[in-house]
């Protein structure tokens, strides 16, 4: 636990045991995102399913960083890991982004993966909102994974028809945002 | 049928835990989120819990009234102060 950094931000006004319930439940949806999306992506196939794959296996590894570059703020803000597997899915700040009853419905599939972005997106801004201006080091961070977030989400969106996203996919390189807190 | 009436008394009651179904309120209707994967033992988002009256709670959350369109609504809150 880094003391001193736990005491500023609790100074600063932050309910810090509620601050790491919610890293820890975003933690959760992370990993288990990525455990969901593992299964989303074997099946996006055919001719519908193939232009899909590549954008949600670049989400699916994104969604494993953000958990690996959460697990650190945990720790230094005093917080642990459920020692139980289930009981950290069970905690998860979202739903299962579970294989919809049709796999081979690309609009399904991209309604569950677009939900399971929105989801996040909508946790990450609460965190930005709780910290901004009093734990800069959580701000930032979850500010980094909300930047990509909100890029699969708007990936997800385009495909569904709701609009532009606006950018390209990724080249090469994936967590342009996060990656900082990866080394 | 009429929709059943809660005093916020008997709301409590129906806080998702030990087993209870996990009910909560807005704008005077009642919700029953018992099955949702987010309401799991009456609480939601490390910071709300079951039995409550959330209205004015929903204006700080990152989403809106649109997502508790999933649930059924089984009652009317009614005001009893």
């Amino acid at each position: 636990m880094a003391r001193v950094a736990r005491e500023m931000v609790e100074k600063a006004g932050v309910d810090i045991d509620h601050l790491v319930e919610l890293l820890v439940k975003n933690a959760a949806a992370e990993l288990t995102t990525y455990y969901y999306y593992t299964i989303l992506r074997v099946n996006l196939i055919g001719m519908d399913g193939e232009g899909i794959k590549e954008i949600a296996e670049v989400a699916r590894v994104e969604d494993r960083n953000h958990f690996e570059a959460l697990v650190p703020r945990i720790y230094e803000l005093g917080g642990k890991l459920p020692d139980d597997m289930k009981t950290f899915h069970d905690a998860s700040a979202c739903p299962p982004a579970s294989l919809p009853a049709d796999p081979t419905n690309v609009t399904s599939m991209l309604n569950v993966l677009v939900e399971a972005e929105r989801c996040a997106v909508r946790g990450y801004t609460y965190i930005c909102n709780m910290t901004a201006g009093k734990d800069h080091r959580t701000y930032d961070l979850a500010l980094a994974i909300l930047n990509e977030e909100i890029e699969h989400e708007s990936w997800f969106s385009e495909f569904l028809g709701e609009g532009p996203s606006g950018h390209f996919m990724r080249r090469g390189e994936t967590s342009p945002f996060v990656s900082k807190f990866l080394r | 049928m009429g929709k059943r009436c809660f005093t916020e008394e008997e709301l409590r009651g129906y806080n998702g835990e030990n087993g209870a179904p996990a009910y909560i309120a807005f704008e005077g209707r009642v919700y029953d989120v018992t099955r949702s994967f987010l309401w799991q033992h009456g609480r939601h988002q490390a910071l709300h819990t079951a039995g409550a009256d959330l209205t004015a709670a929903l204006s700080e959350a990152p989403h809106g009234a649109d997502l508790l369109e999933d649930f059924p609504v089984i009652g009317l809150l009614i005001e009893t102060g």
